[in-house]
């Protein structure tokens, strides 16, 4: 994997967009790995009674595949110190999805980054805006 | 004046502890099936050459692993018809729907398997609020994760939106 350091980013640098897209097997998944027995997850009928349009991507899930973004971008001797994000719309089972971020900050003398992040779909509806700080190598601590 | 979505008995409860402290194993296979569940096959997960090539003790977990990690299992007979456990600790608001707001998540040290992570959540905020759809309330359930060593390892606040 890739290893950004402090040195090696500025403000303004575009992390590579990564994308996802969850089928329902997935979900599934994704379910009984975090013991989530919520109908709207799996059962269509019963998500369309709640008003969705379709069984409903888990919001955990998605913030993992944010954490995820920021990590395979950093690299592994990179260290996440904060994420937050806003759940502003529901993502459905099959949509394509997009993440999309940038350098918004750095501190040298921390050697910190912080990252304005956010989750699009297919229409460019911004589904979760996010933020994360993050802890990056020196060219010179690494072997 | 709008009248109060907070009861008075539920503002009262303001800092009590809601879950916890519950004390549970990371367990290395629950761990890798919640990465490969997310899509996240990052090596420091599996590969514990990986992890200590990245400057970890040994394998880690994903960030917000610790979370699901904590989940106690309850039997089916408290199911509700929508799939969710009947859960005592719900703090009683005058509001038709709770919905998730966001979360945020300090990480202050690694969390890895075989460590042994206390959890304990708080009610740490309920706050009435006015928008463009009328008023509602934000709740912050603040979440602290203390390793076998006492360090802190990470702390989540999840908000709530209810109206």
């Amino acid at each position: 994997m890739k290893q950004q350091t402090i040195e090696s980013i500025s403000v303004g640098d575009q992390l590579p967009v990564l994308h996802k897209s969850a089928d329902e097997a997935q979900l599934f998944l994704y379910s009984a790995a975090s013991f989530n027995p919520h109908r709207i997850h799996y059962d269509r009928t019963y998500a369309e009674f709640e008003g969705h349009t379709d069984i409903i991507v888990h919001g955990p899930l998605q913030g993992s595949w944010l954490t995820q973004f920021v990590t395979d971008w950093a690299g592994p001797a990179s260290r996440l110190l904060n994420i937050t994000w806003q759940n502003r719309a529901s993502a459905i089972v099959g949509e394509n999805l997009e993440f999309h971020g940038s350098v918004t900050e750095i501190n040298q003398t921390e050697r910190t980054a912080l990252l304005s992040l956010e989750e699009r779909n297919r229409n460019g509806a911004i589904l979760m805006p996010a933020t994360a700080l993050i802890k990056l190598p020196s060219q010179n601590t690494l072997k | 004046m709008s009248t109060s979505l907070i009861p008075p008995e539920s503002l009262a409860r303001i800092g009590e502890i809601l879950y916890g402290p519950i004390t549970v194993t990371i367990n290395e296979r629950e761990a890798q099936r919640y990465a490969l569940a997310v899509g996240d096959e990052n090596p420091i997960y599996f590969d514990e050459s990986a992890a200590k090539a990245a400057g970890y003790k040994t394998k880690t977990v994903p960030p917000t692993f610790v979370t699901h990690a904590m989940v106690i299992p309850k039997p089916l007979s408290t199911l509700r018809t929508d799939g969710l456990y009947r859960d005592g600790t719900g703090v009683r608001l005058e509001v038709a729907r709770m919905m998730f707001g966001g979360e945020e998540w300090d990480f202050l040290e690694p969390v890895y398997i075989g460590d042994q992570i206390t959890a304990t959540a708080r009610l740490a905020a309920l706050d009435q609020k006015s928008g463009s759809k009328g008023p509602f309330v934000r709740q912050v359930r603040e979440t602290t994760f203390v390793n076998q060593e006492m360090d802190t390892v990470a702390r989540s606040r999840q908000i709530g939106i209810a109206r």
